[in-house]
Parts: structure tokens; sequence; C-alpha cells
């Protein structure tokens, strides 16, 4: 195929001091099939197209993959921001005063005079005089906190939810009146008010 | 000729090349060695951002966890009037943007349009600053290109005065009191640049990022104190102070087994979030930076000491007339009020808190004896808190006394303690006579979980067990046969308790003005809580006027942390003889 095969030629007698050879250099068969052929070149040709192709391709993602961080980032940075912004909101609203505000907005007196519950025959006993005797409550705001400034009161709002749920049950009580009338007989009274003690002996 | 000719010619070209490689070899180095540095740094900022990521600062928490000072994220809305303006009718559009962000965040949008005219040539300027993360969103959604926003990190404090004197506060240079203060190392943050190439949409380029370190978070410093205790402490000093018409008042509620503070309640306070708008004097902590004569409270260690020395116990008699005029040319001293001679026992002259019995108690004892023991009780040095601007007090030595002021420091004049220092050495005598460190801090809680500041736990005895547990029997007898036994009864305890009245110098002798206070210990036979409150300055110059603020603190104590209420009853000790 190729003109740079290594076909022995008989050599020319030039020098006559020279012997002729008797052996001859013969290709074997393995040689002349390990001679290049046409299909390596294409082999490796498009092997390196292959490897461009590949490097392109991881590119690709490479990139797309610098967008996907980007953005789950982004997403990382505005959970974060909404979770610490809740978490904020969260203990503001759990903080003493306003706890005290709402519990003092639902009608409740703090006391730290302690009763004591005598199991035996179920009295209670304590000092004489009303539980906070100071009459300050939760809503003398003596201590402050500023970030409070304009915290809605949940009892008004519960007041009126249920002034709505008022009329809407009385909405709906003309036409389920028998199941209102169950669900109120259900719960039973507490005889007298009086705490239930334990009998002992 | 021709020849020569020929090889001119060549030699002029091959000068010619060599001489334009030369210059681009100059230039090249030029490029790429000597100007390669500011070359490259030209180039960078030409293509890369520079991001801070900032870490966050550690919370302060209750014992509990509920936070005290918190971080949370603000944002400020900055703008380029010079750009803004470039449109054609620029200012008709502004103004329209500008009333639909005043709109959210509040303000004048006219005013805002005369800064923005006023700054035409400026490139940065602040619309807003430190909008919430609801008004940012809402401002962002409106869509206004001229519009950046920054992120500001900023402190919040959700419980606001309730232990505001303790937590501190942060101006806009930094921490300023306080903890804030005075553990910014445990709270502190570091915040990271991180600068990397970006694509002409702002996406970070693959692999381009210089720097990729981690910002720092600070440590969540946890106290002692019990937010729940601590609020209705503050409150009932509060209402305690304003009707006693009092300049100052402190109320302090200390855990015995280990000297943790569970409260401690400054009055007039500071809410952090607002700190501006609070005194100066009013900043920091009074009840570890205000030190005062504390009076009758002192009578207490004193009888412990005695006591301990085994010079006295509880039934050791005197004769306590209304004045005495001391052996030692001290001049004459004399009860709170006036009464006939009076046979008292140690324990008496507790009940009665008489000056002019403990007075004569004072002589079984050598003064640097008694120097001593209150200086093991914790009195004339800083506590282990080491709160920032705590101060020592004031005990000096017992040479330095003169004839009255050995007698008066044993009665609680002539020497000046906080009233941490009181809570301090008051645990000491519920404590079976050893004194544990006070603790403020529980620790430093980092976030890869390890923990530092633990407090140290050493104690140091004061008295022995045997004369801590006469001492607490006298101070039952207060209790139960007081004058103000009435005001101070929670049913169901037995407590140790022990008031002060103390005259304030001013201009170089006593007036006037008091402090009073009342200090105990709760359940008596099992000790588990020490409380004090105090009133400097008030209307009131008699202690009896503090006793049911003591009582309601107490028994608030008591109650919240479910302490067993006591099943014998109190000793009854004979006061006269």
């Amino acid at each position: 195929m190729s003109t740079n095969l290594a076909y022995a030629q008989p050599q020319p007698q030039q020098r006559p001091d020279q012997r002729p050879s008797h052996i001859e250099i013969v290709t074997t068969k393995a040689q002349r099939k390990a001679r290049p052929r046409a299909l390596y070149a294409v082999v490796t040709v498009g092997s390196m197209f292959a490897i461009l192709a590949a490097q392109l391709l991881l590119s690709i993602v490479v990139t797309q993959g610098a967008y996907q961080i980007d953005s789950l980032q982004y997403e990382q940075k505005i959970l974060n921001r909404t979770e610490q912004s809740l978490l904020e909101s969260l203990s503001l609203r759990s903080s003493s005063q306003n706890l005290a505000a709402q519990a003092a907005g639902f009608g409740m007196i703090p006391n730290a005079t302690p009763y004591s519950l005598n199991v035996s025959n179920g009295s209670v006993f304590r000092l004489p005089g009303s539980a906070d005797p100071a009459g300050c409550g939760g809503a003398c705001g003596l201590v402050g906190n500023s970030l409070l400034t304009g915290m809605p009161l949940a009892s008004v709002e519960a007041a009126a939810a249920t002034t709505a749920a008022k009329a809407e049950a009385a909405a709906t009580a003309a036409t389920a009146t028998t199941t209102t009338g169950a669900s109120v007989a259900a719960a039973p009274e507490p005889a007298n008010n009086a705490i239930p003690a334990p009998v002992t002996r | 000729m021709k020849p020569r000719t020929t090889r001119a010619r060549v030699a002029f070209v091959v000068f010619i090349v060599l001489a334009l490689t030369a210059v681009f070899i100059v230039r090249l180095v030029d490029l790429q060695v000597v100007q390669a540095e500011a070359l490259t740094a030209e180039a960078d900022t030409k293509r890369t951002l520079t991001r801070v990521t900032y870490g966050t600062r550690g919370d302060i928490v209750d014992t509990n966890g509920a936070v005290l000072a918190d971080s949370v994220e603000r944002f400020d809305i900055v703008i380029s009037p010079r750009v803004t303006l470039l449109r054609k009718d620029a200012s008709v559009a502004v103004l329209e943007d500008l009333t639909k962000i005043t709109a959210i965040i509040g303000g004048d949008p006219t005013a805002l349009l005369t800064m923005i005219l006023d700054n035409s040539d400026s490139d940065f300027e602040y619309l807003a600053k430190g909008i919430t993360l609801e008004q940012f969103q809402a401002v962002d959604d409106l869509d206004i290109a001229w519009l950046y926003y920054e992120l500001r990190p900023e402190r919040s404090y959700p419980n606001g005065e309730i232990a505001g004197n303790l937590v501190g506060f942060i101006g806009t240079d930094g921490p300023l009191a306080g903890f804030e203060l005075g553990a910014d190392e445990c709270l502190a943050s570091e915040n990271v640049e991180a600068s990397y190439a970006r694509g002409e949409d702002g996406v970070a380029l693959p692999g381009s990022s210089v720097e990729a370190l981690e910002p720092k978070d600070g440590g969540t410093l946890k106290l002692t104190i019990d937010r729940d205790l601590q609020f209705y402490v503050q409150q009932r000093m509060a209402q305690t102070a304003q009707a006693l018409g009092a300049t100052w008042a402190t109320g302090v509620v200390m855990r015995v087994s280990d000297g943790h503070l569970m409260a401690v309640s400054d009055w007039p306070t500071l809410d952090p979030n607002d700190f501006q708008n609070a005194g100066d004097a009013d900043r920091g902590s009074r009840a570890f930076a205000n030190p005062y004569e504390p009076g009758s409270t002192v009578k207490a260690l004193t009888a412990a000491s005695l006591i301990d020395a085994g010079v006295a116990n509880q039934r050791t008699q005197v004769v306590s007339p209304y004045a005495l005029e001391l052996a030692n040319g001290g001049g004459v001293i004399s009860d709170s009020f006036y009464h006939e001679d009076q046979r008292l026992t140690l324990a008496g002259a507790l009940v009665e808190s008489s000056n002019t019995a403990i007075a004569q108690y004072t002589d079984l004892l050598d003064a640097s004896s008694r120097h001593d023991y209150l200086q093991k009780f914790g009195l004339g040095e800083t506590t282990a808190v080491d709160f920032l601007g705590e101060s020592t007090g004031r005990l000096y030595e017992a040479s330095e006394w003169d004839p009255r002021t050995n007698y008066a420091v044993q009665f609680g004049q002539g020497l000046s303690t906080t009233s941490i220092q009181m809570a301090s050495a008051y645990q000491a005598l519920a404590n079976d006579g050893v004194r544990l460190p006070a603790t403020l801090v529980e620790g430093c809680y980092w976030p890869d979980g390890s923990i530092t500041d633990t407090p140290s736990k050493d104690g140091t005895r004061v008295v022995s067990k045997a004369a801590s547990e006469q001492t607490l029997q006298m101070m039952e007898m207060v209790y139960s046969s007081s004058g103000s036994a009435p005001n101070l009864q929670i049913p169901g305890y037995r407590v140790a308790v022990k008031s002060g009245t103390a005259q304030v110098a001013e201009d170089g002798g006593y007036g006037g003005s008091v402090v009073i206070s009342y200090a105990g210990i709760a359940p008596a036979e099992n000790p588990e809580y020490v409380v004090i409150a105090t009133a400097g300055i008030p209307d009131s110059i008699y202690s009896g006027a503090i006793a049911s603020t003591f009582r309601d603190i107490m028994a608030q104590t008591l109650t919240s942390y479910r302490v067993t209420p006591s099943s014998s009853s109190g000793p009854d000790l004979p006061l006269r003889w």
C-alpha cells in the first residue's frame, strides 16, 4: 500500500570485495499486520472529537450546576431568613410582657401566695386577702418592652371570633338543632364547684 | 557590488527583526512580570464580585433557653440618585415609586424626593435603613429597578426590659454595656468576604471562588437568670419603688445549692431596644455596681461569726439600753426607736434589731477576727461574676476602724456592699456555712458543641455548719416574732429573714436618707433560695415598708420552683430573760 514498506532488495554488487549476503530480511506476518492502517487514524481522530465533545458536555453540566447551586443557595437564604423572621416573631410573642398583657386581657390575675389543698377533706388553705394585693396584674406595664408597641390583644380577637362563631351557630341552629343539643348535654357540670378530693384515712 | 547590496539588505532586515523582537520582549516582560500584579488586580475588579457572608452573633438566653438577645437581619435600601435621575421626567416617575415604597416602610415620599434631588450627583445614598424582612419582600415585589438592597445584621431584645441591665446593648460602633460588652469574646462572630468571577447575569462562574471560608458564628451565652421570675421580680420591685418613692431599687434571687442568680433586678431599668432613652445612671446594673451601707442585714453575719468563734450562742444575754455610751470613746449609739432597757438574748437582739445589744456582743471578739469573718462572707471584694463595672464595696482593714466604726460595721454601717455581695453572704449562711461563687453565666455554648466559661464550683467555708444552722433559727424568730412578722408570712413555709435600715452617708455625715432592705432564706430547715429586696432613699424610713415585697418575691420563687413546703414548725427560742 505505501512506499515505505521494508521490502528487502537485493544489494547491487557495487563493491566486489563485499560478499553477497545469503540472508534476507523478511517481514513476518505479525509485523506486516502491525503496520499502521487507516482505521487507527480514524480511531485517534474520533476519540479526540469524543473527548472534546465530552469536555464540552461536562462544561455545560458544570455551568448548569452553577445555576442550580445559585438558585438553591438563594432559596436557602430566603428560607433561612423566613425561619429567622418567624423565630423573631415567636420570641416576641412569647415574651413575658406579651403573655402577661394577653393574660390580663382575658381577665387573669397573677398570684404569688401559695394555696394549700388539704387532701383529707378537700379544703383549700390560704391567707386571707385577694390575689395580687397590689392590684397590678399583668396589665400595669411596669416592665416595658418597646418592641411590643402595637401588638394586638388576643382577647379582642378572640371576642370577635366568638361573636362571629355565635352568629354562625345561630344561623346553623335552625338546621342542626338536634346535634347542638346533644353536644351540650355531653359536658357534665361539677357538683357545687367542689374540688374533687380523694378520700383518705 | 551586487552580493554586497544583498548582504546589506539581509543585515538590515535581520537588525529590524531583532529590534522588534527586543521591543516585544521588553513589553512582554513589562506586562507579564513588572505590571502583572497591578493588571491582574485591575482585571479582577472588573470581573469579580466580593460578597460578605455574615457570621451570626450569638444569642443571650436565660437558664431555660428563652431568648434575651437575638441577632436579626434587617435591610437597607440603597440608591444612586445620579443614575436614578438620568431618565426623562425622572422626578415624576420617582415620586410615584416613592409613594408606593413609603406605603410599605412609612415616611414622607416628598421628603425622600427632596433628598434625592439634593444629592443628584451622588452615587450612594440610603433611602431607608433597617427595614424588616416583610417590608423588604414587599418593596422587592414592587420591582423598582433603581433600588439596591444591603443586608444589615442587627440585634433585637424580644423581652425588652427583662434583664435589660444585665444583657446590655449594642450601639452603632459595637457593644456598649452589660454582657454584650463583657462577654463579647463569646458572642462575637466573624464575617468572611468571598470574591468570585461573575457571569453577565451575576451567577458565579464555576470554580472561580477565591475564598471559600465559612463565617464564624458566635457562641450562645446562657445566663442563670430565669426570665419569668426575673419579670416578676422586676415588676414587684418597680411597684415597690414607685409606692415608696425610692430613687432606686434592686431585687436578687439566688439559688443556695450552686450560687446561681435566678433573678437580678434593677430599677430604674432600661430597654436595650431603646437604650438611648435610658438615663446614664440606669445603663449598668445597680445590683452589681452600686454599693450602699447595708445596715442591720449584717447583724445576721455578726451573729454567725460570734457563734462560730465560740464566744456567743443563741441565748447569750445582754441588757440593751436605748442609747449606749461606747466604752472605747466612740461616742453614743442608739436604737432606731425609743425603749426601756431590754434584757435580750442574741436571738432577741436580732428580732429587735438592737444596735446597742449587738455593740455589746461585738466586744466578745477582737476586731481583726471580726474583719476576717466579714471578708470571708465576701464583703470588700468583687464576686465571682465579675460583672462589667462591678463594685468591690468597701470593707476597711480592722486597723483602720475608728472606735465608732469598730462597732458600726457589725450592724452594717461604716462599710458598703452591693446587693449581690449580700445575697452571696446569705447564701453562705444558707449553705451550711460554705459560700459558693456567685454565678450569673452557665456557660458559653459554641456552635461546634463545646462549652466554655463554665462557672467555678469551689466553695469557701465561712462558718461552721452548726453556727449557720443556729443563725438561721434565730432569723426564723424574726419571721415569727418581729414587728413586721404579719407582712412576712408565706403559709406552709419556714423562712429565715433579717431586715435592714441603713442611713446613707451624705456630706460626711448621716442624714435623713436611708436604704431599706429585707434579706432572707427559705425554706429555713432545708434552704433553697436567698431573696434580697432593697430600696434606696424611699419616703419611708422603716424597713417594714419592703417586707411584703420580700414576701411576695420569696413566695413567687418557692411556688414557681415547686419547693416542698416545710413539714415541721419553726423553733421557739427565748428572746428575753
